[in-house]
């Protein structure tokens, strides 16, 4: 055999290893479209990704057992009011941390680092005290103040910093020497030439706050207040029946939109988590 | 406000140290609402769960009464179920640690250099990172149930018995990490070649004219550089094993017999279930402990490694 | 794209707005149900206590059944408990001790017409200590079998009903009923759980009824009652049926009922809405009778008003309102009355549009001689701690005696 052809074969033998190891990535989706159209019985019943039986109305009938597109709503808003607020507070603090000097930097940043180490459920018991405090328990605020302020927030300043230190000074230099304040170089020089940065910012938020669950669990009770993962977690009619066949109906809408947009954006989507994790 | 320092500045006349201090000024104006919401919703609290834990307090009486460290004896000496439980997260992760950045790795290495396909893979070993971890443990509760299941029905196809996965206590622990691996491991692949794409190819090219193996490239020159990453996707890793809950509370809810019950779940079902808010916190304080000491570890025993 | 979004900004903030803000005259009150046809009827019984109160709405806040206490104990632990609230019954015990409740008997007692005493007695025992009233039962519904005609006829046996009448329906007769239908009826089962979920959330509800019918108690007067003989018996028959006749939809299998999957199951007369869209014959029948005789079991929801509220005086009077015979009457359809005047009416009887008169009998009787699940302060904490034992009960090789101790050493301390 010659070396062209062991390496052909060679790459061959990785290709299939790779797909057969891509089984269990890409199946679940697959399976739960298709359970999404079956019934009960059917769900349960011989494996088969074809359903004998399109139920179209499995997916309308979302709509009917649970207030859905409200939920859906309820989601979508809450997380991008938590995007805008992040990227704004996110990237004031990263500049300020990259560019300025001031007394009590340094220890900031120690608090802030630590920050990034504690789980969310560590804080979750005062938090709730607080949110009773200000008379926000059974609103959407603590859904929108915890992850801001929290630890997701924390990780979002320091992608902006690290971004901001990889930035050329030179230019917001000129435009200090043009008179722009330090507010106007902010807004006028540096966040329009971090824009990648703005992006994995505003993608990781997003997704961080479409998919949250533990909040919402404790601090939203009646079905109108839901979001989606709290609605899909609680699939049942009114008498608490599971309803299994409308609960993968529900979860296929929840989940097909944000892979379609993944699948579109699949490069920049991933370049944003690669940003976070190395830089955080 | 930003105008007058520009005048100051074009004046020129006033001292340096003026200009320091509107600097700084400025700088914690731009600060300010990340230093007030991280002490509002971040330190402020950490304190509170730090008193908290030395009451013992009813959340739906509201009545809370100081006790001392009667919490911290009762998790540490006397409750059964805290060792139990905290056996179950220190399983969980060193199953999930493991499993994940070895898998991670191996992905990362098979696709760090381009080929044809290379992005296809990338984007399907990823697409579970994206997804909701309700959602996710959902499908997987699905296809894991017991005869009617749709991968034991798979397996029975090529004669195998499959157990009833969420119904015995190992094999449901089995089944969370696995299913969470697959959930997560698309994000440290990620990092992983990130950091394998930061190494120069002359390294790699000056080895293998040198006549070195490609196993002696990767543990000579391949791994030792990827140390720093390693770290780093060791330590988020871990203190992520060590917060899942929405993945227990979706597919298991803790059982069977207390089987995948983790730490994070015990502080939600005895703060929020039992209403045991004091004791929850004093669970809070030891969960914040471990993975404070983890986290210390792993970066000390990395740094002893490179010297 | 941009103007899209600024509008969905505006809307989100308006939302916010109005969902912190209350008017004075709004009464909150939290049920479980969202079926449409349930909370028509509610909003007309609050429509029609505008005649008295022109100024009061009751909005009406659907909070899913199955975290529904966990969620009401965050709404009041948060501030924020509604005027009133569904209770569930296992829930009452833990909110009367916290003293979270309003004492509602002078109200009921002063409003017109309303005839306190006509409550039966046995129905008011959780929700009143002495002269204390802190709810008022709106359903008192007792445990039914519901089984699949067509199934038992493919099998050629005599049905349920047909049984009880007789009075052979005990729990011999069950298991040997249970096997020949599994056996009539392959890739199906004999009997479910409540709602599929007898070794999960419903593990008290799938133990008792047989339990009770040996003449047994899960727990009595702070003691436990799993490892008592009667009830051993009864739990040993259960695991023969799951795991030797394999008559009973085992753990981790669904075997619905409601779509034809299980020949008979346990649940109440509420359900009996969902048979409509079915597609087979059924009926409804009493739980199996056995050697401690007929002992059917209630399940019991109260109607409560949290002392916390601003505007409790009136939600009160809304309860009142709400409890009278008229209303009663009207809520009867859906949930079973504890008003002796409305159980005895022929209205109640062969008034239902679901289910014939002659299984409304038994169901009429059934909450005569019924009693309620035993209640308890710590609820949540027993079934947690039940949960693991009970786990392991339910395995083929289980032994079943240990597995009994473990349940019963696990809840003791708590009782």
């Amino acid at each position: 055999m010659s070396l062209r052809q062991t390496r052909i074969l060679y790459r061959a033998c990785w290709t299939i290893a790779l797909l057969i190891a891509a089984i269990p990535f890409i199946f679940p989706f697959i399976w739960m479209v298709s359970a999404g159209f079956k019934s009960v019985t059917e769900i349960f019943g011989a494996p088969s990704l074809i359903p004998r039986v399109w139920r179209w109305e499995n997916f309308v009938e979302v709509f009917t057992y649970q207030p859905f597109a409200r939920q859906y709503f309820n989601s979508l808003y809450i997380a991008i009011l938590v995007t805008g607020l992040t990227l704004v507070i996110s990237s004031l603090a990263g500049y300020a941390l990259a560019r300025m000097r001031f007394a009590g930097a340094a220890l900031l940043m120690l608090f802030l680092i630590s920050a990034l180490m504690v789980p969310e459920e560590v804080t979750i018991i005062p938090n709730f005290f607080l949110m009773r405090w200000f008379g926000l328990v059974d609103t959407h605020w603590p859904l929108i103040l915890l992850p801001t302020f929290g630890p997701q927030g924390v990780m979002a300043t320091f992608l902006m910093r690290q971004y901001f230190l990889a930035l050329p000074k030179e230019l917001e230099e000129a435009g200090k020497m043009d008179g722009l304040t330090r507010f106007g170089v902010w807004w006028k020089i540096a966040l329009p030439m971090s824009r990648p940065a703005l992006a994995a910012v505003a993608i990781i938020t997003f997704l961080h706050s479409w998919n949250l669950f533990l909040e919402p669990l404790i601090f939203v009770s009646s079905l109108e207040m839901f979001t989606l993962p709290l609605a899909l977690s609680n699939f049942n009619d009114s008498y608490g029946l599971p309803l299994w066949n409308l609960q993968l109906a529900a979860t296929s809408l929840a989940v097909v939109p944000i892979l379609i947009v993944y699948l579109i954006a699949q490069r920049q989507i991933i370049e944003s988590f690669a940003l976070s994790g190395v830089k955080g | 406000m930003t105008d007058s320092i520009h005048i100051t500045r074009r004046g020129g006349q006033k001292s340096r140290l003026t200009l320091k201090a509107r600097e700084m000024m400025e700088a914690w104006l731009f600060v300010s609402p990340t230093v007030i919401g991280f002490i509002i919703f971040f330190l402020g609290p950490l304190l509170a769960v730090a008193y908290y834990s030395l009451t013992e307090w009813n959340l739906l009486t509201q009545q809370a009464t100081f006790v001392g460290l009667a919490n911290f004896e009762n998790a540490l000496l006397e409750n059964p179920d805290f060792w139990h439980v905290v056996r179950n997260s220190v399983i969980f992760a060193l199953g999930l640690v493991p499993l994940n950045m070895a898998l991670a790795l191996t992905l990362a290495l098979a696709l760090s250099r381009p080929f044809r396909g290379v992005v296809f893979f990338r984007t399907v070993f990823f697409a579970p990172v994206v997804t909701s971890a309700i959602a996710w443990a959902i499908v997987w509760k699905f296809m894991l149930q017991g005869e009617g299941g749709f991968i034991n029905q798979v397996l029975a196809l090529v004669g195998i018995s499959g157990p009833n996965w969420l119904r015995e206590p190992n094999w449901a622990m089995a089944a969370v990490i696995i299913t969470r691996v697959i959930k997560m491991v698309g994000l440290n692949m990620i990092l992983y070649i990130a950091a394998l794409q930061a190494i120069p190819r002359d390294y790699e090219e000056a080895a293998r004219l040198e006549g070195a193996s490609r196993r002696q490239i990767f543990s000579m020159i391949t791994w030792p550089l990827l140390a720093p990453a390693t770290l780093v996707i060791m330590v988020i890793t871990t203190i992520g094993s060590f917060k899942v809950f929405d993945h227990i509370y979706q597919m298991t809810g803790g059982g069977p017999e207390n089987g995948t019950l983790v730490l994070a779940f015990y502080i939600y079902q005895q703060g929020f279930k039992f209403f045991n808010v004091g004791y929850a916190s004093t669970l809070a304080m030891i969960m914040f402990a471990i993975v404070m000491v983890l986290t210390l570890v792993q970066v000390a025993l990395r740094r002893k490694g490179m010297e | 794209m941009r103007a899209a979004l600024t509008g969905i900004v505006a809307s989100a903030l308006t939302l916010l707005m109005t969902t912190t803000s209350a008017l004075a005259t709004d009464l909150r009150m939290t049920v479980w149900t969202g079926s449409e046809a349930h909370l028509k009827m509610l909003n007309g019984i609050a429509e029609s206590f505008k005649a008295r109160h022109p100024d009061v709405n009751v909005k009406f806040e659907t909070v899913p059944v199955n975290d529904y206490t966990q969620k009401l104990t965050f709404q009041v632990a948060g501030g924020n408990p509604p005027d009133i609230a569904w209770m569930m019954e296992d829930a009452a015990p833990a909110f009367e001790n916290a003293n979270l409740l309003m004492d509602l008997g002078p109200t009921l007692k002063a409003a017109e017409g309303y005839d306190f005493a006509d409550f039966s007695q046995p129905a008011m025992g959780l929700w009143q200590k002495g002269e204390t009233v802190y709810g008022i039962p709106f359903s008192t519904s007792p445990f039914m079998i519901y089984y699949n005609k067509d199934m038992f006829d493919k099998a050629g046996l005599e049905d349920p009903l047909a049984l009880a009448a007789k009075g052979e329906w005990n729990m011999t007769k069950f298991q040997q009923v249970a096997k020949k239908l599994t056996e009539a009826n392959p890739g199906k089962w004999g009997f479910e759980f409540k709602d599929g979920e007898g070794y999960a959330s419903r593990m008290t509800h799938a133990l008792l009824p047989p339990i009770r019918a040996y003449g047994g108690d899960i727990w009595s007067n702070e003691e436990c009652g799993f490892d008592k003989p009667e009830a051993v018996a009864a739990i040993k028959q259960l695991h023969d049926m799951v795991f030797k006749d394999k008559s009973i939809v085992p753990p981790g299998e669904q075997g619905d009922y409601f779509s034809g999957n299980s020949a008979m199951t346990v649940n109440q007369i509420s359900r009996a809405s969902k048979m409509a869209e079915a597609g087979f014959n059924w009926g409804i029948a009493p739980l199996p009778g056995g050697p401690g005789g007929e002992s059917p079991v209630i399940g019991q929801a109260g109607l409560v008003v949290f002392d916390q509220g601003k505007n409790k005086e009136i939600a009160a009077e809304f309860v009142a309102h709400m409890t009278n015979k008229e209303n009663v009457a009207t809520m009867a359809q859906f949930f079973p009355p504890a008003r002796k005047s409305v159980l005895e009416a022929d209205a109640f009887i062969s008034g239902n549009k679901l289910v014939p008169p002659e299984m409304m009998k038994n169901v009429a009787a059934a909450i005569a001689n019924g009693r309620v699940h035993p209640a308890h302060e710590k609820a949540p904490q027993l079934l947690a701690a039940m949960a693991p034992r009970v786990d392991a009960l339910w395995k083929a090789d289980a032994d079943v005696d240990q597995a009994i101790k473990g349940i019963c050493s696990a809840i003791q301390p708590l009782l």
